[in-house]
């Protein structure tokens, strides 16, 4: 038995997949190099990450299976799933042998699992979209922090530059310390490890905004409605921490 | 007044209003501008009613010279009264916006000495955001029935969104319990607003600088279980506001008694959810499964069963027309079969094409089974709990609706021991 261990990164995954379709030794499954452990009667391969050999394989599935493929390929990956790597791999190969095709074959156990798995971050995205909160920290800088089940903040990004072009955001993802912080003058974001990151007082009117919203979240609801059950069904409680009208 | 407390009591004051979507308009930012709107709309919170918060919610005043038996704010409620300055309305929606609490501005407000004045007044606060603030982001504005034909084609030109409410089922509940509202003023604000959506719409086919006019289209609403009009008439009027104004929805209201009045239903009657359910389900299957209400409901059975949805309720009466093999019905007929929606309609439709399905793989699929068994074959097989027989269906399906634990087919706002409890509304 062969395990492919990779970094961890979207273009070591990639490459591990070229990589397998030129060894003799096809892997049983593939890792990022965060869940290995060395197991009996196994051998691991490391896999060197190559920017060359991940672009054939990025170009290739856009060509020979479809932009939907490539699009669930990288949402199932930023879900950090354990086993996603090694479900992947079956689906990619499988996607090269039936092209585009391959969003037809809801059967399969490998398509179907990176379909639910694709949605599902796909859904947070959508969620984090309204979920998160900023709060002031400067004349022109917001910080919004939050922890996400899914590696999502890179797809959250490009969101809030369109919309909150005007303003300096960090948006801090607290579980995995990685933030992606865009600067107004150069209309640009990049994401940065924000372990040093020291966190900034708001500024002085920020909790007024902030008992304003309370306010108004508490004044909508209708009391006779009540329904606390339907509520968390929307909003789950593991995201409340981060939620101003929740605290 | 402090604008903590306008806020509170402006937002109390606009929490019956039940529209609060974001989606249909997809306004870009500007270069020195905040904000766009985002075309499938975005909820950025959920109050503890289970509603949807998308919009900031508020009316602009709540001092009305009106008198509608049913509402909070009438002239004769003793409530505490407040009212906005533009300014406040602007603050209050950017500095939400910036921090993401919302997706724009939903204003709406009493009649404030009269239509036109109101709408004057609502314009002011938009134009400052919009010119001002150089705001982009979605703003729902109510359109007050039979303000000038001038102020509606002025606050169109704002605004992503209009809204005129059309209140009540009938034009004879309209007089009994608003009889300030005519019907001739809010069908014709309607109508007008539809023909300079239109116009709009043509003109910038041709110039593509022509200014948008109300991009996301317009909606109404109305209050159900009030008076006593069956479900089959608020599903034709629905209908007919559909085809007639191109609404992109009509959004129904359970009442619930706030005020005692002769003409009303008692303070103590329980909100008729479960029927406000069954109209949305219904609503639902006239804008995206190809009904007619025709179909739904007729002069014999004017209301719809509780327990069942519309759609189910329909296909039982209509059993010669099941069974259909799901490995060759077209879509339209696939999307009649009960819990077959169109994700699953869609998903069968894609799948088959590479295999021939089995229920194995319907199951596989995640196509929900628990109706859809009884009106489909697979590969020629029916798998049925029951034979296709009417009344064997219904009892299993309502059997099985009682003691599911789980939510009904959309949850809009309900479990299922709301349900239970609940006795159907129907005020003769």
């Amino acid at each position: 038995m062969v395990n492919y261990i990779y970094d961890s990164s979207f273009e070591g995954l990639l490459t591990a997949i070229y990589e397998s379709y030129y060894s003799d030794k096809p892997p049983e499954h593939i890792l990022p190099d965060r869940y290995v452990q060395q197991q009996l009667l196994c051998e691991n391969i490391q896999i060197v990450t190559c920017e060359q050999k991940a672009d054939k394989v990025y170009h290739a599935i856009l060509k020979k299976i479809s932009s939907y493929a490539l699009r669930h390929t990288y949402y199932a990956f930023l879900s950090e799933k354990q086993d996603i790597s090694t479900t992947l791999y079956h689906y990619l190969r499988l996607g090269f042998k039936v092209g585009k095709d391959i969003d037809r074959y809801l059967i399969d156990e490998n398509v179907r699992c990176v379909h639910d798995i694709s949605r599902k971050v796909g859904f947070e995205r959508h969620r984090m979209l309204g979920l998160l909160r900023f709060r002031q920290v400067g004349t022109d800088n917001y910080y919004a922090s939050f922890e996400p089940d899914y590696n999502i903040t890179a797809l959250i990004a490009p969101h809030f530059t369109k919309r909150l072009s005007d303003q300096n955001w960090i948006i801090h993802d607290m579980k995995r310390n990685i933030g992606a912080i865009y600067k107004k003058d150069t209309k640009a974001w990049i994401i940065s490890d924000m372990m040093a990151y020291q966190p900034i007082h708001d500024i002085s009117h920020e909790k007024m905004f902030q008992e304003m919203w309370k306010t108004y979240f508490n004044s909508i609801a209708i009391e006779a409605k009540q329904n606390a059950k339907l509520q968390r069904q929307f909003m789950p409680q593991r995201y409340w921490k981060h939620l101003i009208e929740k605290q | 007044m402090e604008t903590m407390i306008k806020l509170k009591i402006l937002a109390d004051a606009a929490k019956y209003d039940v529209s609060c979507s974001s989606s249909g308009s997809s306004r870009a930012n500007t270069p020195d501008g905040i904000g766009n709107a985002h075309l499938a709309g975005i909820c950025h919170s959920w109050a503890d009613d289970g509603r949807c918060i998308s919009l900031l919610k508020i009316l602009f005043t709540n001092e009305c010279i009106y008198n509608c038996a049913y509402c909070v704010n009438k002239i004769t409620s003793d409530v505490p009264r407040a009212t906005f300055t533009p300014e406040e309305v602007a603050m209050l929606t950017i500095s939400f916006y910036r921090r993401n609490y919302i997706e724009g501005l939903f204003l709406s407000s009493a009649v404030y000495k009269s239509p036109d004045y109101t709408m004057e007044l609502m314009i002011g606060a938009v134009k400052l955001l919009r010119e001002t603030h150089r705001f982009n982001g979605y703003i729902h504005m109510k359109g007050i029935p039979g303000a000038n034909a001038s102020l509606i084609k002025l606050a169109g030109l704002y605004v992503d969104r209009m809204s005129i409410n059309i209140e009540l089922p009938s034009n004879n509940s309209l007089q009994l319990l608003a009889p300030q509202k005519k019907k001739e003023h809010i069908v014709g604000s309607m109508g007008f607003l539809q023909s300079s959506i239109t116009e709009a719409k043509e003109n910038r086919k041709h110039f593509k600088k022509a200014p948008a006019f109300v991009p996301a289209g317009q909606t109404t609403q109305l209050i159900v279980g009030a008076t006593p009009e069956p479900d089959l008439n608020i599903l034709t009027l629905s209908e007919n506001l559909y085809k007639r104004f191109e609404m992109k929805r009509v959004y129904y209201s359970g009442y619930i008694p706030a005020v005692e009045h002769p003409n009303l239903p008692s303070i103590f009657t329980t909100p008729p959810r479960l029927r406000e359910h069954r109209l949305y389900q219904a609503d639902w299957l006239l804008r995206f499964y190809h009904f007619r209400s025709s179909e739904l409901l007729d002069d014999k059975n004017p209301n719809f069963d509780v327990n069942l949805d519309p759609k189910c309720d329909w296909a039982l009466r209509h059993l010669e027309s099941f069974p259909v093999e799901v490995n060759t019905a077209e879509y339209e007929t696939l999307l009649r079969v009960p819990g077959i929606g169109v994700t699953s309609a869609k998903k069968i439709l894609s799948a088959r094409k590479v295999q021939s399905l089995t229920y194995e793989h319907l199951k596989k699929m995640r196509v929900v089974l628990k109706r859809a068994q009884y009106f489909i074959t697979c590969k020629g097989k029916y798998y049925g709990k029951v034979d296709l027989n009417e009344s064997l269906i219904r009892e299993c399906i309502t059997y099985e609706n009682m003691c599911s634990s789980g939510h009904l087919a959309t949850g809009e706002q309900l479990s299922i021991y709301t349900c239970m409890r609940q006795t159907p509304q129907n005020i003769s």
